[in-house]
């Protein structure tokens, strides 16, 4: 496929390894003790050139890739399939079908060795697709794939014809932000289209990216009994995808009542996590109601696309402090690669909202600028020392700089009138910021 | 400068879960004067961002490991060479 035809809205990539964001960035991540660990990582929009490649690709890791290109859906499969791996290519076959499809490509350009109930998978779906007057195709086996492939019946669903690609349509080109008038929204660029009535909507391909995120997260997030994605669509939070009847229960529970760990997540756009609910204060109406469905700990982490809160990833356990820190790393992982599907999918983030950001970082900036403005005068600091400074206190008060340099700016005001600014040197008691010279 | 492998901070940005058009928003937020397209430059190391942008760069990455329950990890110009 050529680079920069791909239309990569809803592409995911599975590995056979898991990695862990380490504390210290010195370490190069390592692999998790959970097994079967899986990471999924967001692809990179490939448009400048930038390499198409995963983060990390150990020689003995698998990694399954869902590219979206017009009506069909093209899996890739990376490095040896083997019999835990054949388990995730199969759901993700059975999502991809169950998502409509016109047509599916497997490429298996890359593949090292598939187990043996891979090819049954495939024949299977091959079937399934059939039925429903649509196609399944394989591209570029190697040699001894080929054999298997034909050993097995499926020599026939091999072809090598290049597809006509969708252009493209989608850049994150931020510079756009600010003047988006002139341009489309991408998803509705894609969808209108000629020929492009085959294609899902939007919210299905996001639905199916994220109930992938769903079972990973389930299946690999040690101590997780169920897990769910909640969504705002429209201003109102939804369940839209959940591993089993427990944890959408636990979902209504919170909109019942209006509160819980989702909901916060949601909507504050933080983390949240309930290691014991036996002792839980925070949601008085919800957490019995939660304890009544068995449940004794909840992880939830936001999901945020364009820096708008916009869901949470929830993670419920039957078992007090089943989240051990390991977890609680991979449950931030997931929720950050579900938040840049989200991002790039552009959820919820229309014209309107995408301009009030920017106008919301422009009145950070000037927040920033005053507060160092502030401190240059009191401490006689240069503007990089003042940002230092900054950065470091919001650091010790685990607040944002922004929330830093609104204090700070504050501080100014009680005795002094805004003309007056330059004479705040000597009231700088409000905080307590300290000299950082260089 | 900070000596880190050229793909370090879009290394960083990939675990965070940023797109690079909303990385970019953050930077901004925080006052980072570089352009979008000189941001990348300096995601994949084709640039060597100044100390300052490097810790703009940095925190606007470190804020988004907070708001998911992570601590600091992509460290500062001070974290790597003492100033």
């Amino acid at each position: 496929m050529a680079p920069g035809a791909r239309d990569l809205r809803g592409t995911a990539w599975y590995h056979g390894q898991a990695f862990c964001s380490e504390g210290r960035p010195s370490r190069k991540p390592k692999p998790c003790a959970v097994r079967p660990a899986l990471a999924l990582c967001t692809n990179e929009r490939s448009g400048r050139g930038v390499p198409v490649t995963p983060p990390d690709d150990p020689p003995e890791a698998f990694s399954l890739s869902l590219d979206v290109v017009g009506p069909t859906a093209v899996i890739t499969l990376r490095g040896r399939i083997d019999l835990p791996a054949v388990t995730d290519f199969g759901t993700l076959l059975d999502q991809v079908i169950a998502n409509g499809y016109s047509s599916m490509v497997l490429d298996l350009v890359a593949l090292d060795s598939l187990a043996d109930p891979g090819t049954s998978l495939i024949a299977d779906a091959a079937l399934r697709l059939a039925d429903g007057g649509r196609q399944l195709s394989i591209r570029s086996p190697s040699i001894a794939i080929q054999r298997q492939l034909v050993a097995d019946g499926l020599g026939e669903l091999i072809r090598d014809e290049e597809f006509e690609p969708m252009t493209g349509v989608a850049d994150d080109d931020p510079v756009a932000l600010g003047a988006r008038s002139a341009t489309m929204p991408p998803s509705l660029t894609l969808l209108s289209s000629p020929g492009a009535s085959a294609l899902p909507t939007d919210d299905d391909l996001i639905d199916a990216t994220l109930r992938l995120v769903v079972e990973l997260a389930r299946s690999t997030v040690g101590g997780a009994d169920g897990v769910s994605v909640s969504l705002l669509r429209h201003g109102q939070l939804a369940t839209v995808a959940a591993s089993d009847q427990t944890v959408l229960d636990m979902d209504a529970q919170q909109y019942a009542t209006g509160e819980g760990p989702c909901i916060d997540a949601s909507t504050q756009g933080r983390w949240f996590h309930a290691p014991s609910l036996d002792v839980e204060d925070r949601w008085p109406e919800f957490t019995p109601r939660a304890m009544a469905l068995g449940i004794r700990a909840i992880l939830s982490s936001p999901l945020v696309a364009w820096g708008l809160p916009v869901g949470a990833l929830n993670i419920y356990s039957h078992q007090p402090t089943a989240f051990a820190t390991d977890d609680q790393r991979l449950a931030m992982k997931f929720a950050a690669e579900a938040s840049a599907i989200l991002s790039d999918a552009g959820v919820d983030a229309t014209d309107d909202q995408r301009s009030e950001r920017f106008q919301a970082s422009l009145r950070s900036r000037e927040v920033i600028a005053q507060a160092q403005g502030v401190l240059m005068e009191r401490q006689g600091l240069t503007e990089d020392e003042a940002f230092t400074t900054l950065r470091i206190r919001s650091q010790e008060h685990g607040q944002t700089l922004r929330a830093r340099a609104e204090e700070v700016t504050r501080s100014t005001r009680p005795s002094t009138p805004p003309s007056g600014s330059g004479s705040a040197g000597g009231e700088g008691s409000g905080t307590e910021e300290g000299d950082h010279r260089g | 400068m900070a000596d880190v492998e050229a793909d370090r901070f879009d290394r960083f940005r990939r675990d965070a879960g940023l797109t690079r058009g909303e990385l970019w928003l953050r930077y901004f937020e925080l006052g980072g004067m570089s352009s979008a397209f000189q941001m990348e430059a300096f995601l994949y190391g084709a640039l060597t961002p100044s100390p300052h942008d490097h810790d703009v760069l940095a925190h606007a990455l470190n804020e988004r490991f907070v708001e998911l329950g992570g601590n600091h990890p992509v460290p500062y110009v001070e974290d790597v060479e003492p100033v």
